[in-house]
């Protein structure tokens, strides 16, 4: 418990840093912060499913998607651990998958919250 | 510039979009592999690219692949830049051996992405350059230097390919082979830079008056031959009548001021000599055009066989020099 807290208390996305990727053009950051509340929750509930049946091909595929929405809001940790998915399914390696999951999950709690956050940051 | 971005994925797509927009490109933007090739092939479409690898019904490589299936049908290169998160060496030889130019690892540098779209750009522009010298040199191999009209080479050509073509289908094609009267006079008069000019004019002429299908060339100095396709023979001497007309109706406008020109033309209909060789169909519309010279200029004799080509004797080709 005290180690999701120290995680979900965290900020995982990098402000200075996307805001430098886009020439601190706050209002594409504020649509790509919408455009991920959007698309993220259905995307975990289909990495969720996907894990859950051992569905690797699926897996696969919905961790790529991810890792490349997370990375490109610079939020490089959970990028990384849905990588580490993606790895996996495409090794074929089931046992460590439900592991690794965990690991993602944890990165990601508490995101959309933040998101919404910087939304009205970028907004002011 | 435009360019394509093909991405399955929102996020990314609205930020490549927005991004290049802000680099001055026109961005079109798909979501899957099989609208960036139907993008891609399309004669206006994008010719630079920026490929997902990972995409839904197609992926990046099979985009560049698609897409350089086609190059023979396509008139201009495309440049197709594969964005990725593979990093192994294996997946990069195997993105570049698919016919992509260039790959970028995500997530993207801004800069670096700028400076490989440049690269692409100034492939592109050579490309461009080469294509349009190599467009230059087929039309001055293909066409009259003065009159932009087909040279004799293509004209004859095109007249061997279309008698084999009415034989075959039992169509009938025309033969009009025209001279420009007294046009040695023209050139003595006014000299050859006004001689010119009326060949310039009536080469336009004679090709505003042709169908999109039927073909115009310059035979000799001052001779032009045309070929037209598809014909119904019962309308043949009016259609020729309505080309002598195109010439003679109004003066020519030149230097050295307004010139009434005329022409004389030998007719074929090619269905009246069966299978003959290109060069007898000649000789005998030639003597035709003789015999139209003979008969007082600015006028139209048809050639037919089993006649000596309308009254003119199978000497007449001698003859027809001192006549023009």
């Amino acid at each position: 418990m005290e180690k999701v807290q120290k995680y979900s208390q965290r900020p995982r996305l990098d402000m200075p840093e996307l805001l430098n990727r886009v020439d601190n053009d706050r209002e594409l950051v504020h649509d790509l912060l919408a455009i991920f509340k959007e698309e993220f929750p259905p995307q975990l509930q289909a990495l969720h499913d996907a894990v859950a049946s051992e569905d690797m091909t699926q897996t696969r595929v919905v961790s790529h998607t991810l890792k490349g929405m997370l990375s490109n809001l610079s939020i490089t940790g959970a990028a990384k651990a849905a990588g580490k998915l993606e790895q996996l399914a495409h090794d074929g390696t089931k046992a460590s998958l439900q592991e690794a999951f965990t690991a993602f999950e944890l990165q990601v709690q508490g995101l959309l919250p933040e998101m919404e956050t910087h939304m009205a940051e970028v907004r002011r | 510039m435009k360019i394509l971005i093909a991405d399955d994925e929102a996020l990314s797509r609205r930020l490549l979009e927005k991004t290049l927009e802000r680099a001055g490109y026109e961005v079109v933007a798909v979501e899957n592999g099989r609208l960036a090739v139907e993008q891609l092939s399309r004669p206006d479409g994008p010719r630079l690219a920026l490929l997902d690898w990972v995409m839904p019904e197609l992926d990046g490589p099979g985009v560049c692949r698609a897409v350089r299936g086609q190059q023979d049908l396509q008139e201009q290169y495309v440049y197709m830049v594969l964005l990725t998160s593979k990093e192994s060496k294996e997946d990069i030889v195997t993105g570049l051996e698919s016919g992509a130019d260039d790959y970028l690892t995500k997530p993207f540098n801004v800069d670096e992405l700028k400076a490989r779209l440049r690269t692409g750009e100034r492939v592109l522009l050579l490309e461009g350059r080469l294509v349009e010298a190599r467009e230059m040199m087929r039309f001055k191999a293909t066409h009259d230097a003065l009159t932009s009209i087909w040279n004799r080479g293509v004209i004859m050509d095109l007249l061997g390919r279309e008698l084999v073509r009415s034989n075959r289908e039992s169509a009938c094609t025309i033969m009009l082979l025209g001279d420009v009267d007294h046009f040695k006079l023209i050139n003595d008069t006014h000299g050859h830079p006004v001689g010119d000019e009326v060949l310039q004019e009536i080469a336009r002429r004679l090709l505003l008056s042709i169908r999109s299908y039927d073909f115009v060339g310059r035979y000799g100095g001052e001779e032009f031959l045309l070929v037209l396709n598809n014909c119904n023979p019962e309308f043949a001497e009016k259609r020729a009548e309505e080309v002598r007309n195109v010439v003679s109706s109004r003066p020519i406008q030149t230097a050295a001021g307004a010139l009434k020109v005329t022409m004389s033309f030998g007719l074929l209909l090619s269905k009246d000599w069966g299978v003959r060789p290109v060069g007898d169909l000649l000789y005998e519309v030639d003597a035709a055009l003789y015999a139209a010279k003979a008969a007082g200029r600015n006028s139209i004799r048809m050639a037919r066989p089993n006649l000596p080509s309308s009254g003119v004797s199978v000497h007449a080709g001698e003859a027809v020099h001192r006549l023009r």
